[in-house]
């Protein structure tokens, strides 16, 4: 129940604080503008031909990925921007001293804190993602294979940066939680284009270093998850294809979904974190 | 205080609290709690804030309750206004308002005037005063040591974490003996107990002396403080 007041507490905040309403006028503008270029791109003429469709929704399908890759950054940067103070803030500024004097537990504000926050994430990627992805639709015709599943997927990564932007904040200042949080999700991007490197080369080391990045800040493993799941099969054939030849990578392709078990282990790296997070609040004299 | 209320584990020793450990979540029902250094948030209304901990305190009739809470602390006027647009003196009202939600047996009020004006700390005292009268146990914690001497029916004094002195006020305090005396002459004093003046005064003006004033001397709660710190 307590849980449930410290959400909505946070999603009131950020509706009050007018950042809801600043990040919907600025997704309506992204969206007006992918929706113009991909006007542009389906009525293209092209040596006094218009562009056949399969060429039109390859290249819508490349859009996608990258706008798909940019709207993870702006989810991964707001989770740790939104995350991060909205705990450490409460308790910089002696907010949460008169709340911990009522029979609250600290466990409760932490889970509440993450929740509202996700609940905010998850919110902005359906809504921005659905809108995106309809505008593509309407304009070029083309639908990426998975949407909802993609979509999913982004929001695990927002639940990734959040947590450990959460657990952060519970013992460091907003400023340096959230950073930190960011460098994280920056790291394991980097670890995932490691690994795709290792694994093109045949490098067990490279691989095995992206691996244990992936391990230790599982974002990028999601994200590929949301790749595979808006990739059209002939990007997957030929991702697989370059990786074969071991002469190039391209990162923002995958050959194949996230395995199973790095699902279970961001799941179980979630509840780790977040416990860690509990016990770290609990432990600290306020 | 911190320890009493939870937010500190103690590094020793054992803290109850209304006959059950320090930081007990049901004992946290019972009490009220203003810190010295807060800031609730700039967004929401004093009403929001009182709301809100209204339900964290599961309370039957909230919206009673933070009514009752805004008038005792004069902020029911101002209830609908952001805290944003709130002086440091209405934020400490509302940090007091917070403290006595839900009518609490004891309330914890920490260095409550440190951010008032003159009229704030008189409708502080004047709460106190009232709370008491009620028969709530407020504990209050403040380096203004007139105030405490002022409201206080016991005074406990920490040194360095240590107690140094505990009792009454009197008791504290002590016998006060001596007397100044200005005559045409000017000046002058007299040791003697209190209840030696009015005879002084007699004899004086006996002896043909012109009496324009009399105190009689005072030691304050601060002055024991400095001898008893001092000492230390």
């Amino acid at each position: 129940m307590n849980v449930l007041l410290f959400a909505g507490l946070t999603l009131r905040e950020l509706i009050r604080r007018r950042l809801v309403a600043a990040v919907a006028v600025l997704t309506l503008v992204i969206t007006a503008f992918t929706g113009w270029g991909m006007n542009r791109l389906a009525t293209a003429v092209v040596d006094g031909a218009p562009l056949p469709e399969p060429a039109v929704h390859a290249a819508a399908a490349g859009i996608v990925i990258l706008l798909a890759f940019l709207f993870s950054f702006v989810i991964a940067l707001g989770a740790a921007l939104v995350g991060a103070p909205t705990m450490a803030e409460s308790i910089a500024n002696g907010e949460v001293l008169a709340v911990l004097a009522r029979p609250v537990r600290r466990a409760e504000i932490v889970l509440g804190r993450w929740l509202g926050t996700l609940a905010a994430l998850a919110f902005y990627v359906a809504a921005a993602g659905a809108l995106e992805l309809l505008v593509v639709r309407g304009e070029t015709g083309y639908a990426p294979p998975n949407p909802l599943l993609a979509l999913a997927f982004l929001c695990a990564v927002g639940a990734i940066v959040t947590t450990g932007a959460i657990a952060l904040a519970t013992r460091l200042p907003a400023l340096t939680a959230g950073i930190v949080a960011a460098m994280l999700f920056g790291l394991a991007w980097i670890g995932g284009i490691l690994q795709t490197i290792g694994l093109a080369l045949g490098n067990a080391r490279l691989a095995d270093a992206g691996t244990i990045v992936a391990l230790l800040f599982p974002s990028d493993a999601l994200w590929r998850g949301a790749l595979y799941a808006l990739q059209p099969a002939a990007f997957t054939a030929a991702a697989a294809n370059v990786n074969g030849s071991g002469t190039g990578v391209n990162p923002f392709a995958v050959t194949s979904a996230p395995p199973q078990a790095i699902l279970w282990w961001a799941a179980a790296w979630t509840i780790a974190v977040l416990t860690t997070g509990v016990a770290l609040f609990r432990t600290r004299d306020l | 205080m911190k320890i009493l209320v939870g937010l500190v584990r103690a590094s020793g020793g054992e803290a109850q609290l209304l006959g059950r450990p320090a930081g007990d979540r049901a004992t946290r029902e019972r009490i009220g709690y203003l810190p010295e250094l807060f800031r609730y948030p700039d967004w929401l209304a004093a009403r929001e804030v009182l709301g809100f901990h209204a339900r964290l305190m599961r309370l039957g009739d909230a919206r009673r309750a933070v009514d009752a809470a805004l008038d005792e602390v004069g902020l029911s006027d101002r209830a609908a206004d952001r805290v944003g647009t709130y002086s440091k003196g209405m934020q400490q009202r509302l940090g007091l308002a917070v403290a006595l939600l839900g009518t609490p047996e004891l309330i914890f009020l920490d260095e409550p005037t440190s951010a008032l004006d003159p009229v704030g700390r008189s409708d502080v005292r004047a709460l106190i005063e009232r709370l008491r009268a009620r028969g709530t146990t407020v504990f209050l914690n403040s380096h203004l040591l007139g105030e405490v001497e002022r409201v206080c029916d016991r005074v406990c004094i920490v040194d360095r974490g240590r107690v140094v002195a505990e009792g009454s006020v009197d008791a504290l305090v002590g016998e006060t003996r001596g007397a100044r005396v200005r005559t045409d002459e000017g000046w002058r004093e007299y040791d003697i107990a209190h209840d030696e003046i009015p005879a002084l005064v007699a004899r004086l003006v006996a002896e043909g002396a012109h009496i324009h004033a009399v105190e009689p001397k005072q030691t304050t709660l601060e002055d024991r403080f400095l001898a008893l710190v001092r000492r230390a």
